[in-house]
């Protein structure tokens, strides 16, 4: 299976040396990450859940796995939660992103402890389908080794780009404190193939967006307080090395944030998440978190921050 | 920390371990582990009363006893003065300043008052009378601002931001310098007192670096001492008025990219370096034992000799299972041990310690304790963990835990899982039962009522090998004056196996939170077919069980906060648990 997988990523990196790369224009590059293009599931209008307020959680308290909730709308104060009994049986789960047809993805995690989820099951997706609401087993990304000092996790982000069609995995299975063993992949849904891998980088959260006048995969690093971005081709697959975007590094009230979620707004600002994180299963009450709002200054080709809440 | 009066009342000096005093078989090599493993973590250090930090203490009593408890801004400028006076005058502005529950003063303290820059106010407000006070709650680590304008008396808007602390004032820049280089341990690192020698090291420099206190939310800022191509990072803590740590850094051609040391930073580091990836050795008294902080484990103790005889293999506390009695399943099994790079959900956030035990004025034994902590511990839901072996002068030991909670609830029981792999492989284990001592045939399990009957000692079980010797095995009844209530533990043991991994390795974790019989995780290695444990190696799991308690003035496995000058500080309450093991006299 492993040597499939690296012949399918060989094979797949030598197609794009040799295949005329298509260009994009400015305005769908700037495009990219802004415009709405996802679409709610069927399922959900099914269950007595208004689609357009409903979304789904994998950190309600006490709730293990994911959930579907829907905010209280006004004059109405009732938060409702839905639970799907597939969505509970693969233990805890991280990331979640949703696709253009309306089916979600997540990744399972070790909460607190590895009772539910140890490295043999955290680098799998599963796939919650649009029509019934079903869970099951979309993709297994290659196993994690179990070396001495391996860190507890594997899949901490998922995005899907709806404009290559493609999915985002960040991973740090297999990484130790010595070496960074992370991985970024490139997941094309309809094949379930990988089609791209970064190795040597511990990433979380993940987005792809144009703002720059590129396309690009921002990616949070695990080790750092950085953001790195490395530029897409309009199929989606890596173009060149990562370099640092911006850093988190000394802002904010702890002053080395981990990038865990990354966003945009309408007007192409970077909106930043940031947790501590040190590859443990230390879980608090209320994990301290800030959003940072970065605005990019394209003649300086700098980003700004403008705002931590 | 404050603990319960009646706990530890048998402990005197604490020694902090560390890497370079203490045999350890670390391979660091290179010049940044080398730093690390130098550097010092100073839990609870206290400075040296010099006549600037009485005087601070004086001015934050005095400011706590006024009826708006606020170190004020001292300034001859009228504008700045009267731009403080609009603001306190305004209910926003002051209405973080004592506990609401108590009505305590906080320490708060105005550490600002400037004309407001432009890019600070609406263009409508750039008249040159508009003034930004900011004002910092060292309790709650809040910072509120408020712009005045002195012209027209008006509060513009008061904006509160919690975890974020404004710019120090110079005096208390002055202050943290003075506190570094009055430290002991400053001194001792950089081989001089700095404020009396700066003079004559022209290559000295000193400067005041930022940095976070990131675990206790503390205002801390780091005076930076170089010296040639280092430079000496000393954090100090200005809520708590002490050194939190120190460590040199490279600043020379070495040092790739700037590094900015902070309170975590300096702990974890200094952990995982000194013990988590190296294994510490202590030879104290007739007694001699490696020991290592495990990534899920806690501590471990490894090759306990007495007297150059090997008692035990290895003995460390596998999981902290924690269920609440109120929910159903609702609880938590923890694993504790390595800050980075673990299955731990609590974290080592301190160097193992080393004290004596002294009883009537008599040095009888020493101990090594290790202990664990949420970031956020004691906020609810946040946990505090300690190991604690205890090593006497005749050969007793013991192996113990303690919560100091918090924990979701007051209705919450802890069962710590002790694993303690005893030397030899001829070994039985047997069990006092009406004025007998009975052998266990095969693994099994027990569990300690009010139904068992005990020696005169207390001893309750023994285990020994063919030659009699061996230990009895006290448990905890709340005999050892310790504040313990009593172990009411589960006991199991299995054999030790060569050929396969029953423990002696990681564990991760062994079992869910909220069993409350039997199935606390090492029944999986007993079920289900016991094997024969006669004349063989064994191993003792030991369960016990502690219930807490918030009753007031009856508090157990507790922590509480309260405000000492104007800030919160911790009461803890711990509950202690684990067996004596006397050695068997023939």
């Amino acid at each position: 299976m492993r040597n499939y997988i690296l012949n399918a990523v060989i094979f797949s990196s030598l197609l794009s040396l040799v295949a005329c790369e298509e260009k994009m224009t400015e305005d769908e590059i700037a495009r990219i990450g802004i415009e709405p293009c996802r679409k709610p599931a069927k399922f959900i209008s099914t269950i007595g859940f208004d689609p357009s307020k409903a979304a789904y959680s994998t950190s309600e308290q006490n709730i293990k796995g994911l959930t579907l909730i829907q905010l209280p709308a006004s004059g109405d104060s009732i938060r409702k939660v839905y639970q799907d009994s597939s969505w509970s049986q693969y233990g805890y789960m991280s990331s979640i992103t949703t696709d253009d047809n309306g089916n979600a993805y997540v990744a399972p995690i070790p909460f607190v402890n590895t009772l539910d989820n140890t490295l043999a099951t955290i680098h799998t997706i599963y796939k919650v389908n649009n029509e019934n609401g079903k869970m099951e087993l979309f993709m297994e990304l290659p196993k994690i080794d179990s070396i001495a000092g391996v860190n507890p996790y594997g899949i901490l982000g998922l995005y899907y780009d709806c404009h290559g069609k493609k999915m985002y995995v960040s991973s740090v299975g297999g990484s130790t404190q010595e070496k960074e063993n992370g991985s970024l992949y490139v997941i094309d849904i309809a094949s379930k193939k990988i089609i791209d891998q970064l190795k040597g980088y511990d990433p979380l959260g993940l987005f792809v967006g144009g703002a720059t006048g590129s396309k690009k995969l921002y990616f949070g690093h695990a080790r750092t307080s950085d953001i790195y971005s490395i530029e897409l081709s309009k199929d989606g697959t890596f173009k060149g090395k990562p370099t640092i975007e911006l850093t988190l590094d000394g802002v904010g009230p702890r002053g080395m944030d981990k990038a865990r979620r990354i966003r945009s707004d309408q007007y192409g600002n970077l909106l930043i998440y940031g947790i501590d994180f040190s590859y443990n299963l230390a879980a608090q009450s209320n994990k301290p978190e800030s959003r940072y709002q970065f605005g990019y200054n394209r003649e300086d080709k700098k980003w700004i921050l403008m705002k931590i809440e | 920390m404050r603990f319960n009066s009646i706990q530890f009342i048998l402990i005197s000096f604490v020694f902090l371990t560390s890497c370079d005093s203490n045999s350890s078989k670390s391979s660091s090599s290179n010049s940044e582990k080398n730093l690390i493993n130098e550097s010092l973590i100073l839990p609870d250090s206290s400075s040296v009363l010099f006549p600037l930090l009485k005087k601070r203490y004086e001015t934050i009593e005095a400011a706590l006893s006024l009826p708006i408890p606020i170190i004020l801004f001292q300034s001859n400028d009228s504008s700045l003065v009267k731009a403080q006076s609009l603001a306190l005058k305004d209910k926003r502005f002051i209405e973080n300043l004592v506990d609401k529950k108590t009505r305590e003063a906080y320490r708060n303290e105005i550490f600002n008052i400037y004309k407001a820059r432009p890019q600070e106010v609406s263009t409508a407000n750039q008249n040159g009378s508009v003034y930004k006070i900011e004002m910092y709650n060292y309790a709650l680590n809040l910072t509120t601002t408020a712009f005045v304008d002195i012209t027209s008396n008006t509060v513009i808007s008061v904006n509160t931001l919690p975890q974020s602390q404004p710019d120090i004032p110079t005096y208390l820049k002055d202050l943290a310098i003075q506190i570094a280089i009055n430290h002991e341990d400053v001194i001792k690192a950089l081989g001089y007192k700095p404020g009396e020698q700066e003079a004559l090291m022209s290559n000295t420099k000193t400067a005041l670096n930022n940095t976070k206190c990131e675990r206790s939310m503390h205002l801390c800022v780091a005076p930076t001492f170089t010296v040639k191509d280092k430079a000496l990072w000393v954090i100090v803590d200005l809520t708590d008025y002490n050194v939190v740590g120190i460590r040199w850094t490279n600043t020379g051609t070495e040092q790739k990219t700037p590094v900015r040391i902070s309170e975590k930073k300096l702990k974890f580091d200094k952990i995982m370096e000194c013990y988590c990836k190296a294994v510490s050795n202590l030879e104290k008294n007739d007694w001699n034992l490696n020991y290592v902080i495990t990534t899920s484990d806690g501590l471990r103790i490894s090759e306990v000799k007495y007297k150059d005889k090997l008692i035990i293999n290895n003995a460390k506390i596998v999981d902290w299972h924690v269920s609440y009695s109120n929910t159903d399943g609702f609880g938590y099994s923890d694993a504790v041990g390595c800050p980075e790079f673990s299955q731990a959900a609590v974290v080592a956030v301190s160097d193992p310690k080393i004290s004596d035990i002294i009883e009537n004025g008599n040095t009888i034994g020493f101990a090594l304790e290790q202990y664990f902590s949420s970031e956020q511990w004691p906020l609810p839901c946040n946990y505090n963990y300690m190991q604690r072996f205890e090593f006497y002068n005749d050969g007793r030991f013991r192996v113990a835990g303690a919560s100091l909670g918090r924990g979701c609830g007051n209705n919450g029981t802890y069962r710590p899982v002790f694993r303690i792999s005893m030397a030899g492989n001829e070994n039985t284990f047997s069990q006092f039962s009406k004025n007998n001592w009975a052998t266990w045939p095969k693994e099994q399990w027990h569990l300690q009522s009010e139904q068992d009957t005990y020696t005169p000692e207390g001893y309750l079980y023994k285990i020994e090998n063919k030659q009699q010797q061996g230990y009895y095995i006290e448990p905890n009844r709340g005999q050892f004056k310790d504040g313990s209530r009593g172990d009411f533990a589960y006991m199991y043991i299995t054999t030790q196996h060569l050929d396969k991994d029953e423990g002696d390795n990681d564990l991760g974790s062994i079992g869910p939170c909220c069993n409350t019989d039997y199935h606390q995780g090492p029944e999986k290695f007993i079920e289900p077919t016991p094997e024969n444990i006669n004349s063989t190696g064994i191993v003792i799991w030991y369960v016990p069980q502690m219930k807490n308690d918030d009753t007031k003035g009856k508090e157990y496995c507790w922590a509480e906060s309260y405000l000492e000058h104007g800030v919160y500080k911790t009461h803890v309450y711990p509950c202690m648990a684990g067996p004596l093991f006397v050695p068997i006299k023939k």
